[in-house]
């Protein structure tokens, strides 16, 4: 098993921001690719395969906008393929990527991507669109009274109030602050969340994450190439995917398998993950944590599934005491996560990365000193899709 | 010093329409309601779980479903939220919507809820809570779809 | 081999043209992917994974892998999505099991045609920047390559329309119901009508399966992976040379490497190509390396493409005949798949034990893949 793992050994964000009107899409997927190629030390020629990382076509606004990024990527005349699981798409894309590895194929990959949410006018317009047309897109649904409606739910059943809500944003916040690369560095206090406008009850402007710009990439190999060219790694030693009901509906009612106030499948990807991993405890075995919450609320639900706490809701007084911050137990998003930074595309690659980062001892401000072994995890569709990673050093 | 260049725009519009086929199931479904005012979830046999809206299988047991069985119009309220943000294409705020389990049914139905206040989001909250009665609403002029009903408070 | 653990494809179901609007497209896929269960003699309980090949412009949804989830058995199941292409699903499907971290995948794709206008949701995927405002859509791009080749090779038009002929005659064997069979389509310049055939739906599934559970279940013709690849060329038709297809060229030379073929042309029972239009087909039997451009003629004489000869083509019918545009890829594997297994129907080929699947999208067909499936070795395990 010792020559048989996938490691990373490169990788590149860009600075996010609302706008980029100096650089098209396909410049953007350029400007992550660049760094993650110098980080890893490798020209184009040894790249086996590249997966290219986006989610809905209309947040671009460019129909398999894959096809116009081939070049940005390298990608010429390689094996090259596109993934999509929403708001997952960029922890999914790293998967396919450990795939590729993994069946023997290949032995150096690169995954990119990048997304202009910032030009898609209103994302909430393109989101409603996930929604089926038979029953549902007729509402106005979208992904923020989706997830207030999780909120709503979480009340309920473990006593969340909107202070609670406030506290994960302001220390994400604080954590984006130490971060260049965020999208939204200023602190707030918890009277600004509170204070803030009222988007979906109970979630509130400073709940929600921003609208991004930029593009993310990673180079990964096998553990004979790394060890052949003596490079420098860190390793995915457990990954897995799990989906659960596409209706909002059936995650309510009488005995839901998966209730809509929690992440159930996220759960469920965390066990396989920490199963291939060999985590047994991760309250206890987990040193840093970047987990997928575009909404303040949902930072509890995602604490809960990866079972940093004994159990569900207790993530709430936790994260008052400070365990989950910067300095605290077990830090979660310490680069200030998707609350911070939302270019949807590659969001859930950033978890990836900045979790790789940390477990290298290369995150800079926002390091978790000593950090050895983390976490990552991303969400897509309507709740729906969920990746998740364990990355040693 | 030089100035900065001067960087372009375009406006593009996906304006795109799609004539989805609803099949037999749903076409069940809204005729029902269209028609006779009436909501319908189709029986898991396996599982015994109403599902509503109605699927032709249930995504659990994979299994077809077997059943037709009237709901509502009364139920419960899971989940709801109120928006005051105003979001392209969709309709003007405030207003208020969510899920609710119809009695009968095992799983929730989206749909509005109206006559409300919601000038005070704590306050509507309360009213609104996970819970409360309902009933179903039906429009006079109906056409087949989820906007032909809506719920209120019982 | 490369893999860690072989593939084979033990469970197949092909519908490459659905009418009638009794079938939602969520129930539409639920019935191919149950099918496909079926005919390997699985339940999803035996299902590990799931890769899907969706389209949002041809769906009419974001992010459409939402709605495939329950239909293909995806709820608490791992489930991706490949949007590039629907052969671009089976890759994933394969490498996963290869990786032996997964002892089975489903693998499904589909083609609607619940769009106002196919052209119409093909011309989103021009870029808003030089070319969303030219009436750029998968025929015109195809018409302009066949005017690429046409211009490098002037008799290429003689063999299109053989090549159409041909493939329009497997069709009357595979679907002896004419009525079955879709109109020709509406040409655009060099292209006739007959070359190309208007878009259906469709849809298809397949169960993959590692070696071990192979054994396990004792699968009677599972349909071995020999050899895959897969490639890509650049995005602007203005960067390539429409003549050649070197990213076919490069995906061929992966699987052949994979699958320790010498000499191609020789080398296949049974072939499938896409035949977005014939054209397609000509630069695939020259990039493949089943036939250089020179021989055609002389292969074509001799009707070794055709049912009976050497190295038959598309008995199918191909694209040609059903058009379900996003799906064509997928479905030229699976009929690789059902030959292998034997259960190809009226146009199976008697003891085929080796094919090659190629499989094209896009603008010109921007990505290409190539499959090799076989049978088990003879008095061989696998």
């Amino acid at each position: 098993m010792s020559n048989d793992r996938v490691g990373i050994i490169g990788i590149g964000q860009s600075n996010f921001r609302s706008r980029r009107d100096d650089a098209s899409y396909p410049d953007l997927v350029r400007e992550a690719v660049v760094p993650a190629m110098m980080d890893a030390g490798l020209d184009f020629d040894a790249i086996d395969a590249v997966v290219y990382s986006l989610s809905p076509d209309a947040m671009v606004g460019i129909g398999n906008a894959e096809r116009l990024g081939v070049d940005a990527v390298g990608g010429r005349n390689k094996r090259f393929l596109r993934i999509n699981t929403g708001g997952a798409t960029g922890i999914s894309s790293v998967t396919a990527a450990y795939y590729h590895i993994a069946s023997g194929v290949c032995d150096v990959v690169l995954t990119a991507g990048a997304d202009k949410v910032g030009e898609c006018g209103d994302s909430q317009t393109v989101l409603n669109k996930i929604w089926d047309p038979t029953y549902e897109r007729a509402l106005p649904l979208g992904t923020i009274n989706m997830l207030a409606m999780s909120a709503v739910r979480y009340m309920k059943r473990y006593g969340m109030t909107e202070e609670d809500m406030a506290y994960v944003a302001v220390k994400n916040r604080r954590q984006a602050s130490l971060n260049p690369r965020a999208h939204l560095r200023k602190t707030v206090t918890i009277d600004d969340v509170m204070d803030s406008r009222c988007i979906s009850w109970p979630i509130k402007l400073m709940d929600c994450c921003p609208q991004s710009s930029g593009g993310a990439a990673m180079v990964l190999a096998s553990e004979k190439f790394i060890r052949d060219n003596k490079l420098d790694a860190v390793w995915i030693t457990g990954v897995a995917c799990r989906a659960e009901t596409y209706w909002m509906g059936d995650r309510m009612g009488t005995n839901p398998t998966a209730e809509h106030a929690d992440a159930y499948a996220l759960g469920r990807s965390f066990e396989q993950s920490y199963k291939m991993a060999g985590i047994t405890d991760p309250s206890k075995q987990v040193h840093v944590a970047e987990l997928y919450a575009p909404f303040s609320n949902t930072e509890y639900h995602a604490i809960d599934a990866a079972r940093l706490v004994d159990k569900f809701g207790d993530s709430i007084k936790r994260l008052r005491d400070g365990e989950f911050e910067l300095g605290g137990r077990i830090p979660v998003n310490p680069s200030g996560g998707t609350l911070c930074t939302n270019a949807i595309a590659v969001t859930a690659m950033a978890r990836v990365a900045e979790t790789a980062l940390q477990v290298w001892g290369r995150a800079g401000a926002h390091q978790v000193p000593g950090a050895r072994v983390g976490i990552a995890s991303g969400n897509g569709g309507d709740h729906q899709i969920f990746g998740t990673m364990v990355i040693e050093a | 010093m030089e100035q900065p260049m001067e960087l372009l725009g375009r406006q593009e519009v996906w304006n795109i329409a799609y004539d989805h086929a609803l099949g037999e199931t749903a076409s069940y479904f809204f005729t029902q309601i269209r028609d006779h005012g009436r909501i319908f979830g189709r029986r898991c046999a396996q599982s015994n779980r109403v599902l509503v809206p109605p699927r032709a299988f249930s995504d659990e047991t994979l299994l077809p479903t077997t059943e037709w069985v009237e709901v509502g119009p009364g139920g419960r309220i899971e989940a709801f939220t109120f928006v005051y943000e105003q979001f392209n294409g969709l309709p003007p705020p405030p207003y208020a919507f969510g899920y609710v389990l119809l009695d009968g049914a095992d799983t929730a139905l989206g749909g509005y809820f109206r006559n409300v206040d919601l000038t005070n989001p704590r306050e509507a909250a309360e009213k609104l809570a996970i819970g409360t009665r309902v009933v179903t609403k039906f429009a006079e002029q109906r056409k087949g779809d989820v906007l032909d009903f809506w719920f209120e408070i019982a | 081999m490369p893999y860690k653990v072989r593939p084979a494809v033990v469970g197949c179901a092909i519908r490459p043209a659905i009418t009638g609007r009794d079938r939602s497209l969520e129930e539409i896929i639920y019935d191919i992917s149950q099918a496909a269960l079926a005919d390997a003699g699985l339940t999803i309980e035996d299902i590990d994974g799931i890769v899907v090949g969706c389209n949002d412009q041809f769906d009419g949804r974001a992010i459409s892998v939402m709605m495939a989830s329950g239909p293909t058995g995806g709820v608490d199941r791992d489930i991706l999505s490949t949007p590039s292409s629907s052969e671009h699903a089976f890759v994933l499907g394969a490498l996963r099991v290869a990786s032996g971290q997964f002892r089975t995948q489903l693998v499904v794709s589909w083609s609607p045609t619940e769009v106002s206008s196919m052209s119409e949701a093909q011309r989103l995927g021009a870029d808003p920047y030089f070319h969303r405002a030219l009436p750029l859509d998968e025929l015109s791009a195809h018409a302009m390559q066949a005017g690429a080749l046409n211009h490098v090779w002037p008799n290429a038009w003689v063999f299109a329309e053989t090549v159409a002929v041909k493939n329009r005659r497997h069709a009357a064997v595979a679907w002896p119901d004419p009525s079955a069979r879709p109109a020709p389509g509406k040409a655009r310049w060099p292209l006739t009508d007959r070359m190309t055939t208007e878009p259906v739906t469709g849809a298809v599934a397949m169960v993959l399966a590692g070696a071990d559970f192979v054994a396990e279940r004792g699968f009677e013709n599972p349909a071995w992976l020999r050899g895959m690849g897969w490639a890509t060329e650049a995005a602007f038709l203005g960067d390539r040379d429409l003549s050649k297809a070197p990213a076919l060229e490069e995906a061929a030379r992966q699987a052949y490497e994979e699958a320790g073929i010498k000499d191609p042309a020789a080398a296949f029972d049974v072939v499938e190509i896409t035949d977005a239009t014939p054209y397609c087909e000509l630069i695939a039997y020259d990039a493949l390396g089943l036939c250089p451009r020179e021989q055609i003629a002389a292969r074509m004489a001799e009707g070794w493409f055709a049912k009976g000869g050497k190295s038959p083509v598309n008995l199918s019918g191909g694209v040609v005949t059903f058009n379900p545009v996003f799906c064509t890829g997928m479905i030229r594997i699976a009929e690789i798949a059902q030959q292998i297994r034997g259960k190809a129907g009226a146009h199976q080929v008697e003891g085929a034990r080796l094919g090659l699947a190629h499989a094209g999208s896009g603008f010109a067909l921007q990505y290409q893949s190539a499959v090799i499936l076989g049978a088990t070795p003879k008095g061989d395990a696998p």
